[in-house]
């Protein structure tokens, strides 16, 4: 009886405390939501917090009758959706191998890509490459120099490693290919971890910018990170006032920043639930089972 | 086994691991020769080539500068109070949803605890001085309403500490809860049932089950993070840090942005990254080794 | 064996998969603009060039900023310039977007990898220029100037082109800058009626002003008045400090001025401290904005005047007035019968209000050594210095977007199209060679920006650019570029803002203490070694 008090006691305070993150975390986005709905005297005089004030739908017209906001959409997910399978396919090609222990040559693998975590040849040999394999302004230069990232690999070789080996052996017996064990036996036991680092991967290609900053020049080739990214830090910096003098520059409002913000993040927030259908326990159980 | 015999087996292995390996001798250690800026008079036109050896000298000039340590003391407190604190968060945070009952709210919670991280800092910078601001931010308000004083969050050094952690963990420990939830994934329910008839309470059933099962994700990251202890991004304590806390906020990533690149001394940054790069694989590999005498976990 | 056989299938699936990713995204690459191959192939092009066109890459911020429709490479100015310098002249311009934050980084990458760097390319950073200049890899231009750019001299002037010299040589371009004044005042002229007060004409009057705005509230605030409003920005920070500097000998000031950036800091000049000391006076007795030194970007301070909180504050001249910010017209939505008036308020020893100005030039406009279209360059800045040209990108269509009231200064008509408009929305930055609109006289340019303001706010922008233009004086003129400047110019920078916010917040008897450890680590990062090069540098002018 005390046990069961204990732990409904336990299940209270964890939805409180779990409920109260959810709130905190969902605050800034109503404000940023609120702010793309609000006339731009209303933010100007801080007035606007959660809520809208002077509702109006302005910001969103003018974002959504941009039409190189929506290519820049379709590029984007376009670029999303190649870079994140070719570094899924990257990545689990190096992480399947990499994953036996008992791989000749397997230390020296390894470290020849830990030492890629730490050690880059920086910005500028980096931008002449891309230049002399002819990448420049074009989708190569977003998804080739980033196709493995060593960090998500370990974390692959961590999870390949927790499947039980019998399962692999018993495999080998029957005389399967290590292609097949991969493809038939190791995968389907790693969706939650397959379908975890798609989304890290996606997540960085969608949200990353810097790379574009430096590599695209035609605005058609914007994605939608590096348009919010010129928007935002437009009026940003004073430094620019100081050495521009107050010329005209064409400002743009408040909430036409935010809208655009909203327009940009939700479609990648939508991912993880979509998502969440490979989070399913009891996958490795069944296939011991079976 | 005979080599033959081995290739012959294992062949496909080494197949997979072809074009995984070319794409990190091009992309990666293609570009390495960079390295060798830190020991030249970096020219803009004579390019990375033709700019003349000057040998320790960047080194020299870097080891003597008083911001580098402050900056570099900075990067090791930061890191440091966020292993304490930013690390353990998205364990306790993956644990705590992993045992609601309620599939909804599961589902639900978890989608939104993870909306901070696709928040640009600079946007987070200016939601936090609306947040914790002296004048007229929202804590502040409602602090004065219970009648305290106001309590500088972001303009005293020992208070900003506490907000950039704060900040830290709202921002990061919704994301980093995912991966956890994949690893749980694997935990085998049975042992749960076993724990249930056995009338374990939960924080035992976590303890000595859900932790468990966890262990082996937990030291990768581990590893991964005393690696990094060196390193600090850039956009964080450059927007959530101000004036009048630089001798907190100046880490090795804004001295690198100020004195290197905003300057146009490449040698300076080149020398600062290799600095960086050394200290952190020594710390990855000692961390590697450590793991592996300990807990028989590893990463290499 | 059939098993195997699926296995090896999937293989070769995954493989090809692979190789089929690699293709996909090596093909979009040829698709888009190829870059790397700098001039050649441009054949396709629309501007009907049929015989050899050649290209002339120029370069053009990004801000992120185009209207719907419309791009930096491709809008109404571009066109302009394609139909009226491209075509005639058989030249194809091209222009390549570089992101405005990042203009520096992106320069020197493009500059360090050699190739694809454009033509024409500029700065607003003197010290990128000199860096450029010193490691040898930009075209001198003297000799194109005299043989094709006689309307560019004209346009100029000698006082200008001197900015663009660098050891004798004229390696860049400087635009002209129209409008040298940089800052004015204001005050909330409705709470001095209420308190039945003058205009404060003295920093000491103001000290006195802003106490009585602080106990008698005349704007009804409820203890929120903020008599003085204060950011960490130059606009409200320099004319401050500069009104307590002493009065200084030609040699003091060139030796002890400290150029960080583009600006010039007296943090060694006599009366700094004297500054200092007076902000930590004001804030200890809560006369100023309390969180300044967060407030990078104004967006509080703006937040604050708009609600009536503010008594006093300096600004960039008119940008209180301005249609863009939309501070004063929100002011007066929010507190009826508010009235934000331009004042000159804050005195030096001799009676007058002294504050910087800009120099006359702006960016620099350079062309790299690599460039094989100097000449055409040249031709370029040349064909834009021809007052109509200038004027047209500057203004657009007359009739359209302006016509010319009795003055012969631009104004725009009451109807004009949001479309219409749009056309010049980047045109600061394609008309590079002049930063301002260029009518020919002070009063006329001033007048031309007036225009510009809603037309309730007219007088008081007219007023501010009065005062901002008032008792200024220039930077110093170096005559040949301080190398610890551009070493430890960024990182002095940052101290100068860190030293005026922490002695300004510490408490009234730290305040030496604190100055003086500070002052002691800005010398020891820099600050020594400027001043040791610049008094070295007066002595060999001498």
């Amino acid at each position: 009886m005390r046990a069961h008090t204990a732990n409904r006691v336990f299940d209270t305070v964890n939805i409180i405390v779990l409920a109260a993150g959810v709130l905190l975390c969902l605050a800034p986005f109503f404000h940023i939501i609120a702010i793309s709905l609000s006339s731009k005297e209303a933010i100007l005089s801080g007035k606007v917090s959660l809520f809208p004030v002077a509702f109006n739908l302005e910001a969103y017209n003018q974002v959504i009758s941009d039409a190189s906001m929506i290519r820049s959409l379709g590029f984007t997910v376009l670029l999303t959706c190649a870079f994140t399978l070719s570094c899924m396919l990257m990545t689990i090609a190096a992480g399947y191998p990499l994953s036996k222990r008992n791989l000749k040559g397997r230390k020296t693998f390894m470290f020849v890509i830990v030492i890629t975590m730490f050690f880059s040849g920086g910005v500028i040999p980096e931008y002449v490459l891309v230049r002399n394999l002819h990448l420049l302004d074009s989708m190569g230069a977003l998804i080739f120099p980033g196709l493995i990232n060593p960090f998500y690999l370990i974390i692959l070789i961590t999870f390949f490693h927790n499947i039980p080996s019998s399962l692999e052996e018993s495999a080998e017996i029957d005389g399967s290919s290590h292609f097949r064990t991969l493809v038939s036996i190791v995968l389907p036991l790693s969706m939650p971890v397959i379908a975890t680092l798609s989304l890290f991967y996606a997540v960085g290609r969608w949200n990353g910018f810097t790379d574009t900053l430096m590599y695209i020049t035609s605005p058609e080739l914007y994605p939608l990170q590096l348009k919010l990214y010129q928007l935002i830090q437009n009026n940003l910096i004073n430094d620019l006032v100081q050495q521009e003098g107050t010329q005209f520059v064409r400002l743009m409002p408040e909430s036409l920043k935010a809208a655009s913000v909203v327009f940009a993040t939700v479609p990648i927030l939508l991912v993880y639930p979509w998502l969440q259908r490979y989070f399913v326990s009891g996958v490795m159980l069944g296939a011991v089972k079976g | 086994m005979s080599m033959t015999v081995y290739l012959r087996r294992y062949w496909q292995l080494y197949a997979l691991l072809v074009l995984p390996l070319a794409y990190f001798l091009v992309f990666k250690y293609g570009p390495m020769y960079g390295i060798q800026i830190a020991f030249k008079d970096f020219n803009f036109f004579q390019g990375i080539n033709g700019s003349e050896w000057i040998g320790l000298e960047a080194f020299k000039e870097v080891f003597g500068m008083r911001d580098f340590y402050i900056t570099l003391r900075n990067t090791l407190m930061l890191n440091g109070l966020d292993l304490l604190v930013s690390f353990p968060a998205p364990l306790l945070l993956a644990i705590m949803l992993y045992e609601l009952k309620s599939i909804w709210f599961k589902k639900l919670s978890q989608t939104i605890l993870y909306i901070p991280h696709f928040i640009s800092w600079v946007i987070i910078g200016g939601i936090v001085s609306q947040v914790f601001g002296t004048q007229s931010g929202m804590v502040n308000n409602f602090i004065a309403g219970l009648g305290f004083g106001e309590i500088p969050f972001l303009l005293d050094k020992h208070y900003w500490l506490f907000t950039y952690l704060i900040v830290g963990v709202w921002q990061s420990a919704g994301w980093g809860t995912i991966i956890y939830l994949a690893a749980l994934t694997g935990i085998n329910k049975e042992l749960f049932e076993a724990a249930e008839v056995d009338g374990a309470g939960r924080l035992k059933r976590i303890w000595h089950i859900t932790v468990p099962g966890l262990k082996p994700t937990i030291i990768t990251l581990l590893i991964i993070n005393l690696g990094h202890m060196i390193s600090i991004g850039f956009e964080r304590p450059f927007n959530i840090g101000n004036t009048a806390v630089r001798e907190y906020a100046d880490v090795l990533s804004t001295f690198v942005y100020r004195v290197g690149l905003q300057s146009g001394q490449y040698t300076i940054a080149t020398v600062v990254g290799l600095f960086q790069a050394v200290v952190g694989l020594v710390f990855v590999l000692g961390a590697n080794y450590a793991s592996k005498k300990l807990t028989d976990e590893s990463i290499l | 064996m059939g098993r195997k056989m699926f296995g090896k299938k999937m293989a070769s699936t995954l493989l090809a998969a692979l190789t089929a990713i690699g293709f996909l995204a090596g093909c979009s690459g040829n698709g888009g603009k190829d870059a790397a191959t700098g001039t050649s192939g441009n054949g396709g092009s629309s501007a009907g060039a049929a015989k050899e066109a050649v290209t002339l890459k120029v370069e053009v911020f990004e801000r992120g900023n185009s209207p719907a429709g419309m791009s930096v490479t491709n809008n109404y100015l571009t066109k302009f310039v394609q139909d009226h310098f491209g075509k005639p002249n058989n030249i194809n311009v091209e222009y390549v977007p570089v992101p405005r934050s990042e203009e520096v980084e992106k320069l020197n990458v493009l500059m360090a990898s050699g190739g694809d760097v454009p033509d024409i390319v500029f700065t607003y950073d003197q010290n990128v220029f000199y860096r450029y200049a010193q490691q040898g890899g930009l075209t001198d231009l003297t000799e194109l100037l005299d043989q094709q750019g006689t309307n560019l001299k004209k346009f100029l002037g000698e006082d200008t082109l001197a900015y663009g010299k660098f050891e004798g040589k004229q390696f860049a371009i400087p635009a002209k800058r129209a409008n040298l004044g940089k800052y004015a005042s204001a005050i909330r002229q409705d709470w001095l009626d209420k308190l039945g007060l003058p205009v404060p004409k003295t920093t000491e009057e103001l000290y006195n002003t802003l106490k009585a705005f602080k106990e008698k509230d005349p704007g009804g605030t409820g203890g929120k008045v903020i008599p003085l409003g204060m950011t960490i920005a130059p606009a409200q920070i320099d004319p401050l400090v500069w009104s307590f500097i002493q009065p200084t000998t030609d040699e003091q000031k060139f030796t002890l001025t400290q150029r960080l950036g583009s600006n010039d800091y007296p943090i060694l000049l006599p009366g700094f401290k004297d500054a200092l000391q007076f902000m930590n006076k004001l804030y200890n007795e809560g006369l100023m904005s309390k969180d300044f030194g967060l407030d990078k970007d104004k967006k509080q301070l703006y937040q604050d005047v708009s609600n009536g909180k503010v008594g006093f504050l300096s600004e960039d001249d008119t940008n209180l007035y301005d249609d863009g910010n939309k501070i004063s017209s929100t002011l007066e939505q929010n507190v009826p019968g508010a009235n934000l008036k331009p004042v000159d308020v804050y005195t030096n020893s001799e009676g007058k209000h002294a504050k910087p100005r800009y120099a006359p030039n702006g960016m620099y406009i350079m062309i790299p050594k690599s460039s094989e279209r100097a000449a055409e360059a040249i031709k370029y800045l040349d064909w834009m210095a021809i007052p109509d040209n200038l004027f047209h990108m500057q203004n657009g269509v007359e009739g359209e977007n302006y016509t010319l009231n009795e003055n012969g200064v631009p104004v725009a008509p009451a109807n004009v199209t949001e479309e219409t408009k749009n056309r010049l929305y980047n045109s600061g930055d394609m008309a590079i060679i002049s930063n301002g609109q260029q009518l020919g006289s002070d009063d006329k340019n001033r007048e031309a920006t007036v225009q510009a303001m809603s037309p309730k706010y007219q007088d008081k922008a007219r007023e501010s650019l009065k005062i901002s233009n008032s008792d200024t004086f220039p930077p110093v003129l170096l005559s040949k570029p301080i190398e610890a400047q551009t070493k430890y110019g960024t990182t002095l920078q940052d101290k100068y803002f860190e030293i005026i916010v922490k002695t300004t917040m510490v408490k009234p008897d730290k305040f030496e203490s604190t100055y003086e450890s500070m002052m002691k680590d800005y010398m020891a990062s820099g600050g020594q070694a400027i001043l040791d090069e610049r008094t070295a540098l007066y002595k060999e002018s001498k």
